[in-house]
Parts: C-alpha cells; sequence; structure tokens
C-alpha cells in the first residue's frame, strides 16, 4: 500500500474530513416490508441492511431458554461489498466473530426476560465494505430493533476512533483501519445510562492515550444516537401518515 | 421454499379457484404481478439491479450485483471467449430455513438454473456475445461474476431472478481496454493490454438485447397458472420454468420438483403460452428499465445504494 498520509499537517484526512468529524450518516427504518423490523445504514461508504424477526418460536429447540429470548445474529457479506470481489464462505471466522459480538452487545440491551422460551433473529448485510463494519452493524441494528417494537432499555450506539499523530480521530473508514500506524477502537455504548455495552480494540496504543480516544468515540456515538433517534421518528410519523389517509 | 402450512379447506379453494379461472388476489391464470425495478444503485459494481415482483410493495425481492475482473488464461480454458459465473445467495430474511447451511441446497439449484437460462442462448449468436468478452486471446479474458442476493421470497423466485441478472447485465458498464502490439528485438511480437481507468469511458456488453427472460408455470389441479404466489406454490403439483429469448427461442426448460409428474400434453400449449407472455414480458421489461435507467441519472451524486434503500421502494 502506497504510503499515504493519513493526517496532513493541514489537519484533513485522506477523505477529506478533520480528526473529530463524522462521516455522513443515512439512515431509515421499516426498508423491508416482510420483516418484522428492518433498517437500512449507511456511515460514509459502509452500508449495511439488518432484517429483524422476533419474538418468534425458536427453530432449534435446544436454544431455547425458559426465561428469556434467545438471540441469534447472522452475519453476511455480500460478494460484490468490497472493492475486489470476494465470496466468504459461511463459517468464516471473521464473520462469525462479527455476528458474535453483536449478539453479546444486545443480550445486554434487549429486556430479554420480556420474552421467554422464544427467539430473536437479526440478519445482517454488508452490502459495501469502507472501514466500520462493526460500528456500522449495530447501529444499523439498534434502528432494524426499534423498528421491531422489540421492548430495549436503550439505544445501542457504536462508533471507531483511533490515533493517528498524537492526535485521536474519530470514524475511520478503511484506509485508516487497515494502515497500521492507527490503532482502532470500536466501542457501543448505551446513551442515557453512558454505559459501555461493547469495547474492542485491535492494535497497540499507549496507556495515556486510550482515555482521550475513548472520550472521543462517545462524544460520536452522542451524534449517532441523535441521528438514529430522528430516523426512528421519521419512520414513526410515516406510519402515522399513512393510517391518517 | 418457506414453507407455508395452508389447511385443506384453503388448499380445496385455491385449486378450484384456478380451475375456473380466478386467482386470490383477483388475477386471472395467466397475468402477472406488478414489477418494480431499480438500476445502477451499487457504485463499486459494475452493474446492479433490484427487482422485485409483488403487488402492494410486498413480494419477490432480489438485488443483483455485477463485477468484473480480469483473469489470466490457463491452459484447457477456452481460447477467445471471456466468462460469465452466477452465484445466488438466499438470505435467511426470506425464510427462516435459510440460516446458516438451510440455503445451500436451493443456493446450488438457483445457480445452476441461472447459469444454465443466462447461457442457453449464446450458443445460436443470440444471448451474452462471449467473445467480446476475451481481452487477448490465450492471454487474458473478463470474467463476469453475478452475484444475485434474495432478500424476500414470495412465489416466483426464478422470474425475479432472472429479470434482475438481465437488467443488471443491460446496465453494466466495463471499462475500456486497449491492446497493444509490442515487437521485441528478436521480432516476436506480444500483445499487451492496458484497462483505461476513466469513469467516463466505459463500454457496455454487447449481446445484452439477446438475454432470456424466464416465465414459470404451476400446475395446479387441472390447469396451470404464472407467477404464482407463496400460497399457490404450496399447492402446486408440478412447476416448468421456460426461459424464452426475444426472438421467440426456447433458451431453457426446468422443471421443478413436487409431487406428480407434468402430462405431456400440457407441454406444447404451455411452450407457445410461454412464447405469448415472454413477448409481453419483453416489452413491460423494457419500458420499466428505461425508467429505472432515468431515475438513476437523475440522481445528483451518482449511483448510490441508499438510492434504492433509502426512499420506499
Amino acid at each position: 500500500m502506497s504510503r499515504q498520509e493519513l493526517l496532513s499537517p493541514e489537519g484533513l484526512r485522506v477523505d477529506g474530513r478533520r480528526a473529530n468529524e463524522l462521516r455522513r450518516i443515512s439512515c431509515r427504518a421499516s426498508v423491508l416490508s416482510s420483516a418484522d423490523g428492518s433498517a437500512y445504514y449507511e456511515q460514509g461508504n459502509t452500508k449495511v441492511l439488518v432484517a429483524v424477526y422476533g419474538p418468534r418460536e425458536p427453530r432449534n429447540r435446544s436454544l431455547m431458554q425458559p426465561d428469556r429470548a434467545a438471540i441469534n445474529v447472522e452475519f453476511n457479506v455480500a460478494p460484490f461489498s468490497t472493492s475486489e470481489r470476494r465470496k466468504r464462505s459461511k463459517g468464516d471466522k471473521r464473520l462469525l466473530e462479527i455476528a458474535s459480538f453483536v449478539k453479546q452487545t444486545f443480550e445486554g440491551a434487549i429486556q430479554t426476560s420480556v420474552y421467554p422460551r422464544s427467539q430473536i433473529d437479526l440478519y445482517v448485510h454488508l452490502l459495501q465494505h469502507d472501514g466500520g463494519t462493526l460500528e456500522a452493524c449495530i447501529n444499523a441494528a439498534t434502528l432494524a430493533l426499534v423498528d421491531a417494537g422489540i421492548s430495549m432499555a436503550d439505544y445501542v450506539c457504536a462508533c471507531t476512533a483511533g490515533f493517528i499523530d498524537d492526535a485521536p480521530v474519530l470514524d475511520l473508514n478503511f484506509v485508516e483501519e487497515s494502515s497500521i500506524e492507527c490503532p482502532a477502537l470500536t466501542l457501543a455504548v448505551l446513551p442515557r445510562s453512558g454505559r459501555l455495552a461493547l469495547l474492542q480494540m485491535e492494535s497497540k496504543i499507549h496507556a495515556s492515550n486510550v482515555d482521550h480516544v475513548m472520550d472521543l468515540a462517545i462524544e460520536g456515538c452522542k451524534h449517532i444516537h441523535a441521528k438514529l433517534d430522528r430516523a426512528v421518528l421519521a419512520a414513526a410519523n410515516d406510519l402515522a401518515d399513512k393510517l391518517s389517509q | 421454499m418457506a414453507s407455508l402450512v395452508l389447511s385443506p379447506a384453503e388448499q380445496d379453494f385455491i385449486i378450484r379457484g384456478v380451475e375456473k379461472g380466478l386467482r386470490s388476489d383477483g388475477r386471472s391464470n395467466l397475468d402477472r404481478r406488478e414489477v418494480t425495478l431499480r438500476t445502477g444503485m451499487i457504485s463499486q459494481a459494475n452493474g446492479s439491479a433490484r427487482c422485485r415482483i409483488g403487488n402492494l410493495g410486498v413480494g419477490t425481492d432480489v438485488l443483483v450485483g455485477v463485477k468484473a475482473e480480469v483473469n489470466t488464461w490457463a491452459p484447457g480454458e477456452p481460447e477467445t471467449t471471456g466468462s460469465v459465473i452466477c452465484n445466488v445467495e438466499c438470505s435467511p430474511s426470506a425464510a427462516q430455513e435459510f440460516e446458516g447451511r438451510g440455503a445451500d441446497e436451493i443456493n446450488v439449484e438457483l445457480t445452476q438454473l441461472l447459469d444454465r437460462i443466462m447461457s442457453g442462448g449464446a450458443q445460436g449468436g443470440d444471448g451474452l456475445d462471449l467473445s467480446s468478452l476475451c481481452i487477448i486471446p490465450k492471454q487474458a479474458y473478463w470474467v463476469l461474476h453475478v452475484d444475485a442476493l434474495v432478500l424476500d421470497v414470495r412465489g416466483g423466485i426464478t422470474d425475479a431472478l432472472v429479470m434482475a441478472t438481465r437488467a443488471a447485465l443491460m446496465e453494466t458498464r466495463l471499462p475500456r481496454v486497449v491492446v497493444e502490439t509490442i515487437t521485441d528485438d528478436a521480432g516476436a511480437t506480444q500483445a499487451e493490454f492496458d484497462v483505461v481507468d476513466d469513469a467516463e469511458d466505459m463500454v457496455a456488453l454487447s449481446g445484452v438485447s439477446g438475454l432470456p427472460l424466464a416465465v414459470t408455470f404451476n400446475q395446479i389441479g387441472k390447469r396451470y397458472a404464472v407467477d404464482a404466489s407463496e400460497q399457490e406454490e404450496a399447492v402446486t403439483q408440478a412447476k416448468l420454468t421456460v426461459a424464452v429469448s426475444p426472438k421467440m427461442d426456447i433458451c431453457a426448460i426446468q422443471k421443478g420438483g413436487m409431487f406428480r409428474g407434468f402430462p405431456p400434453s400440457l407441454l406444447s400449449e404451455i411452450l407457445q403460452t410461454a412464447q405469448r407472455i415472454a413477448k409481453e414480458e419483453f416489452v413491460r421489461f423494457g419500458t420499466l428499465y428505461e425508467a429505472a435507467a432515468k431515475t438513476s441519472e437523475q440522481q445528483s451524486d451518482g449511483p448510490s445504494t441508499g438510492s434504492t434503500f433509502l426512499v420506499p421502494f
């Protein structure tokens, strides 16, 4: 990969953003007619489609729990999602890992005790990949779950942040994420209580910088929370319009 | 496919209705449902299309992306043609049994069927011109990867797949390739190619207007119905998919499983009806495709996946 500056002397990153700027976010709930809840979420060029089914009869009796709902997440990457076409097998470890993270994150947020003996399915499709996969999946899943009317304690908002040249940077794209110079931290928070639902970092960072990076990520999550809230409101207004016609 | 449980009374109702030419949603036996088509929404693919067959915004929903790659020729491969590789993936959002490995069987079946239908016309000189995909014989050629993602199944999956694939291939643009012949000192000539990296300078595929469309006939009771809904498919005894090219040639025929066979006397009637229906379908497809192309041209910031998901489809 060519050695390009991730952060120019003027403070601009490869895509023209400043260090603390989020990528442009567009999202919409209720995009698939047959799913109980669905959402389409775009953060920059990373695009995710989530369908939620549930609570419904568990397909696998062994997964059924007597006092709570079982959450099942399946993560699919479309072969046309990356610039080079690549088809991942269903057992790909990276895909399973991301699915597992999403599941654990939402087990803490969904009030599963309200739906005993049932199963909630989240099917996540990555349609275009440009960094921040896990954060986009979590944000899209939150929107889809709210659309499905599943009882949750709070929104779950996720954001990535990194550290380039002594400056914490917000919302990494693919180039920044795959660069060795930039550690990538993914963080999911429940905005009202401020509690962390997910914290993951893959590379090396100096201990004194971790706090700054985390604070920046939490700031990003607050903005994303506002966006998701607006999307939920828009979907509700849409529905109200349809009902009043 | 999605297992729908119908009561014996419901099944009887559908069967008798079709025998009299009446269907539950008011269509006649040969009427097809509404089709919504959008193209060019996946920016990083060479071509893409999304197709939904169904009334009132609910139906079989397929998203197709076409990506082109340059492959180096290996001995044993055809020397003067490129190739098209199809791949169909059914999402678990279409049916719960498609979770995990549950969709493997149907993915393979649909992939093979799509492959056969798309290449069926090619031999007679119709259909996609594979020799135009060859860059340098015995050296390099284009491979088109057609990836279909089935988001929802409400009956008539094959028809939707073929329609979306046809639209995606019609919309596909390849970068232009410049081929130079270089003569070295020893006098031997070698051809080299260079892919022009200009977004404005793209080439459409040749022969796409010859691609077929599929019509699926479902035998229900003693009669048959075209473009069956989910409930009708649950009562179907035998399913026959016929792919017809614009020149009214039959490109592929596939009889799908189920419980009983097909009386051969019905077959010739079905083939003729297929040609008649296909003619109407090509006209409808043409109108829809032009409308879709116009919509995607009007987008201010170029093709975007959001364009089909952020607005009602």
